[in-house]
């Protein structure tokens, strides 16, 4: 699901301008999200919580070699299939694979990001297969076609307005249904589909090595549904989903739907072993995990970057980001979007592909904050800045410039000379108009500089 | 794999940081089961002691709004907790009657293990629990260290009703599981 990083400037433009139903309703969306985990962490010792959460994490990744062994292990014991899958081209062809294999003709989905990332649901229809998303905002978009635009709400840059027409369009409901209603009837289409469904496919919260547990949070109940009611249960998880005990599973369930909504606990968690194997068990005859690297290894390896890969997808950076919360996850062109997205995206797909996600930021530093598992957003932001400058993927102006300011800064006498023609003339106008700053205001509003240099003033003593 | 150990093996590896000192909760575990799973929209019943449990469900379940018909009983629930009412296929059921592993005081969650039968657990627009008595813990990891020698192929918790905030963020109950789940206290 890659429409291309490079467009964001452009992409944001056209969101802000040509649509602002979208930034209210991102705005409106976010802000409630943020007061709500900002309860739930009040609730907790947070801070104990976080930092636990970080060194459970970074503990797992620097031992993934070891738990992943012992998570395949521990599966196979259980009655799963384990699967590696390297790449996104891979990871799709297991899991079409396994489609033939049990002659799957119908397939219901739980929200996961990982199968947006390996963009599995046009492989699976490619193979003649019928897929209903079964959130209920996954299912949404699945009607417009749009890829999720927020990782916990992936249609709340849509309006009420919105899913009335697309409901009265696509399912004949009268046009001015409440959502109670409009729910009901997407739950009546969804509750066929998996009573009819051969395949379950989920991705996976955690990855419990010691019990080859895939542990899955949610609020509707579809996820729970997707892994009980049809034959075949699929679950695509990323590599770095792995903790390694199930008392350390308590702490994250928590954690997570603490940092994502407030809530104590998602209204349903699923702890996926294995198949059923009781004689009074309704559940799936068979369970695959398909373990997907795609870019993870190269995160894992990078200096700086592998602190990414304790991301819990709880969406809270989103939700504190005043850039996210202006266009919605649209305007960055990849599945993980908003600050931790500009982060991730440069690791896994490499820095020139996901350029200009790390200057989509402000450095407000409000994103690690609310971090459940603390990761330092910013820093890894400037990270990538410096790599990009070093790599010559900055605009050339823009470099020039620089240069030539570290070489005007270097030198009193022409930086006294600078200053003052810059107090007296500068502005969002003359930026613009400089050729080496053209390109860098384009896209700021730069405040009125004061008539007097720092310098001047200091001169004559500042009160 | 290999790419795995590549990856992390010029890196420190760092140690685990040991168990999440959760402050203890001073109340009563039910009491505080209680109060989490009510105020995630989940309902606690207790079931009167001068009458036989069956009879006492039964009643409950005809007082329901609507008046419940039709019920699915998980296979493991004991003749004498389940309601004399008639036995349907879960997806036309109006209630399912479950049994409860233990409930979780902290996070407000019933713990059940999937060989309940998963169906009558997440189809019908009713979930009725039976919460043994005795087995109610206070923090979560309590429960799940408890629950982990002898894990079942699936265990749900369920800390409340289905919900969704997804159309306009109004909350909306009952979207795809129960819209009403009720623990039943003995």
């Amino acid at each position: 699901m890659h429409t291309g990083m490079k467009d964001y400037p452009s992409r944001s433009r056209e969101i802000i301008r040509g649509d602002p139903g979208v930034r209210e309703a991102v705005t409106g969306a976010t802000i409630a999200f943020d007061r709500k985990r900002l309860q739930g962490y009040a609730e907790v010792d947070a801070e104990a919580w976080r930092r636990w959460a970080e060194g459970v994490k970074s503990h797992t990744l620097t031992h993934l070699d070891d738990y992943l062994a012992e998570a395949e292990a521990r599966l196979e014991a259980n009655g799963a299939e384990v699967h590696w899958a390297a790449d996104a081209a891979e990871a799709r062809r297991i899991v079409t694979g396994l489609a033939d294999r049990y002659s799957v003709t119908s397939v219901v989905k739980g929200k996961s990001m990982v199968t947006e990332e390996i963009d599995l649901n046009p492989a699976l229809e490619a193979e003649g297969i019928e897929v209903y998303e079964t959130d209920l905002g996954e299912y949404i978009l699945q009607l417009l076609e749009e890829p999720p635009s927020h990782i916990l709400g992936p249609a709340i840059h849509k309006s009420l307005q919105q899913v009335q027409e697309l409901f009265a369009d696509r399912l004949g409901l009268e046009p001015d249904g409440d959502p109670d209603t409009l729910a009901s009837a997407a739950r009546q289409v969804l509750r066929d589909a998996f009573i009819r469904a051969d395949m379950g496919i989920t991705g996976g919260n955690f990855l419990v090595a010691e019990t080859g547990t895939v542990a899955l949070i949610e609020n509707e109940g579809n996820i729970r549904l997707t892994t009980s009611l049809p034959r075949v249960h699929v679950a695509v998880v990323g590599i770095e989903k792995l903790i390694p005990r199930m008392t350390d599973l308590a702490g994250f369930l928590q954690l997570t739907a603490r940092a994502a909504t407030g809530q104590p606990i998602g209204c349903f968690v699923s702890l996926v072993q294995g198949p059923a194997t009781h004689p009074d068990d309704d559940g799936p005859e068979a369970v695959h995990v398909v373990l997907v690297d795609n870019g993870r290894t190269d995160v894992l390896a990078h200096e700086h970057a592998w602190e990414a890969l304790r991301c819990l997808r709880c969406g809270a950076c989103l939700n504190a980001c005043p850039v996210y919360r202006q266009t919605g996850g649209h305007a960055y062109g990849h599945v993980y979007s908003g600050p931790i997205g500009s982060v991730l995206d440069p690791g896994l797909v490499g820095l020139h592909e996901a350029m200009p996600l790390p200057f989509a930021s402000s450095l407000c530093g409000a994103c690690e904050d609310a971090c459940p598992v603390r990761i330092p957003i910013p820093e890894l932001l400037l990270e990538w800045r410096r790599e990009a400058q070093e790599e010559g993927l900055t605009p050339w102006r823009e470099r020039a410039a620089l240069k030539g300011l570290a070489g005007v800064a270097t030198r009193p006498g022409l930086y006294r000379v600078v200053g003052k023609i810059g107090s007296r003339l500068g502005g969002t106008g003359m930026a613009r108009a400089l050729p080496m700053l053209g390109e860098w205001a384009a896209d700021r509003a730069l405040p009125k500089p004061s008539r007097r240099t720092f310098r001047e003033l200091w001169r004559e003593g500042i009160e | 794999m290999a790419r795995v150990v590549r990856a992390t093996a010029s890196r420190p590896r760092l140690p685990h940081p040991g168990a999440l000192a959760a402050a203890a909760s001073t109340d009563d575990a039910v009491d505080a089961f209680v109060k989490r799973f009510t105020s995630s929209g989940g309902e606690v019943a207790t079931a009167d002691s001068e009458r036989p449990p069956d009879d006492w469900l039964t009643d409950f379940l005809r007082g329901l709004d609507p008046e419940v018909v039709g019920v699915a009983v998980g296979p493991d629930v004991p003749r004498e907790l389940s309601p004399g009412l008639p036995e349907v296929a879960a997806a036309h059921a109006g209630a399912g009657i479950s049994l409860a592993w233990a409930a979780v005081a902290d996070t407000g969650s019933l713990v059940l293990p999937s060989t309940g039968t998963r169906a009558v657990q997440l189809l019908p627009p009713v979930h009725v629990v039976w919460v043994p008595s005795g087995q109610v813990f206070a923090r979560l990891e309590d429960a799940l260290r408890e629950l982990e020698p002898e894990l079942p192929a699936t265990v749900g918790l369920h800390s409340g009703p289905s919900k969704s905030a997804d159309i306009g963020r109004t909350v909306v109950t009952g979207v795809h599981g129960p819209g009403r789940c009720v623990a039943v206290l003995s």
